[in-house]
């Protein structure tokens, strides 16, 4: 039988798992302009998309690895900053996942009704 | 910023080194910020509190340095994980059941002593020794197969269904043999080479260390061309399991290795003394000769009069 509690990591595994395929197309859309780290997290805490730190900036550096964003180190404010944004290749990507999303949500909206 | 330094640095501790100096100072960058972030929205200070306040949130050092590293963190993965499973099983009882006839065959007694809980004790001392060399070779073995495989399939490789192999295929390659296979062959090549003291026959009614060595002085001439042939064996099994296939050109491969060990097995037992106790152990290696001629007769034979190694591919 399933308790209360495990019902509740069921429930946040599953709502995990269902943000981290959002959170990669969210990334490359903010970042068609330059962000540093912590900006782009508060960018997309005000537009209701908290993320933990901890899984964004490790993101951010596979998903440059993989070729979808480059960065640079620039000084601002005398603090070295890394800035992101997303390469040719990601602002392309972004514009496939965004019609995928699209055509999902139709479809979820229909299933759910 | 003390506390954040020390953070960073513990994470880049968990990285290769490669990627340490960049992501620590990324890190340094990111953390100060949300110091200060935080600290200006709760009009507090910046201090030792507030950066606890802040790298709780971010995590465990280790746990974001997981995240950060590249490729998979483990040394077998769940493809050969159920095969080493296998193997350790098998090799466990056949440990322990070789120290059990040992000790039965009285030969962990010292001259005079009578079976005892110390000899017991002892028994059981080289049972968990023996089982921890022989668990570290096959791990080592399996981490060499998980990274070779790893290595071969690239994360875009078309899988065509057309090419399923037939359900009685002959040509399928069982991970669990060949990696058996290449745990022997790695045994084998590390004791004659690093440690022939473990080339040896226990001497029963003796004591606990001795053991007679079976290698002779003369026996270091055949060393080089068993290396050859170890090295070579072990290329092949490792070459098969990543293809995860036999093939025409391995079969005749593995022809030439049978061969090849038949050669040097008709060297050894033709040539002069090699082992401490020559004339018993060269009979044995006659049967093993025979027995590796008649192996690579049926191979020739299959090979001769076989359809294509991919028959479904032919047709």
């Amino acid at each position: 039988m399933v308790t209360g509690a495990t019902q509740q990591t069921l429930r946040d595994g599953l709502s995990l798992e269902l943000r981290r395929g959002a959170l990669v197309l969210a990334v490359l859309l903010e970042l068609r302009h330059e962000e540093y780290g912590y900006s782009l997290k508060r960018l997309l805490s005000q537009k209701g998309l908290e993320i933990d730190e901890g899984t964004l900036y490790p993101l951010l550096r596979r998903l440059e690895s993989q070729g979808l964003l480059r960065s640079a180190w620039r000084v601002e404010d005398g603090r070295p900053r890394r800035y992101y944004q997303a390469s040719a290749q990601g602002a392309k990507l972004a514009k496939e996942l965004t019609a995928e999303w699209r055509k999902l949500a139709d479809a979820l909206g229909t299933v759910i009704g | 910023m003390d506390m954040i330094d020390r953070y960073a640095h513990e994470v880049g501790q968990h990285l290769p080194h490669r990627l340490r100096a960049d992501v620590e100072a990324e890190l340094r960058s990111l953390l100060a910020d949300a110091v200060e972030e935080k600290a200006r929205q709760g009009g507090v200070p910046a201090g030792r509190e507030l950066q606890a306040s802040v790298l709780r949130d971010f995590g465990r050092p280790q746990d974001v340095a997981a995240r950060y590293a590249p490729g998979p963190q483990y040394l077998i993965g769940p493809r050969l994980y159920p095969a080493y499973l296998t193997a350790v099983k098998v090799m466990l009882p056949i440990l322990a059941a070789l120290i059990v006839a040992v000790v039965a065959a009285g030969g962990f007694l010292a001259p005079g002593e009578e079976p005892s809980l110390t000899v017991f004790v002892r028994a059981t001392g080289r049972f968990l020794w023996s089982a921890l060399e022989n668990l570290g070779v096959l791990t080592l073995v399996f981490a060499l197969v998980e990274r070779a495989m790893r290595q071969r399939e690239p994360a875009d490789q078309a899988f065509d269904p057309a090419a399923l192999p037939p359900v009685n295929d002959p040509d399928r390659v069982s991970y669990f043999g060949r990696i058996v296979a290449l745990y022997l062959i790695a045994l084998l090549a590390v004791a004659f080479n690093v440690f022939p003291g473990w080339v040896a026959v226990p001497v029963f009614h003796g004591s606990e260390g001795a053991a007679h060595p079976l290698l002779a002085p003369g026996f270091g001439r055949y060393l080089p061309a068993l290396n050859v042939w170890w090295g070579l064996a072990f290329l092949l099994n490792l070459a098969v399991l990543r293809r995860g296939r036999w093939t025409r050109p391995t079969r005749w491969l593995d022809f030439g290795l049978e061969l090849g060990l038949a050669a040097i097995l008709l060297r050894i037992v033709t040539g002069p003394p090699a082992f401490a106790y020559d004339r018993p152990i060269k009979v044995v290696l006659g049967w093993v000769l025979g027995f590796t001629a008649v192996s690579a007769c049926v191979m020739l034979f299959r090979l001769l009069r076989r359809q294509p190694a991919e028959p479904w591919a032919a047709a």
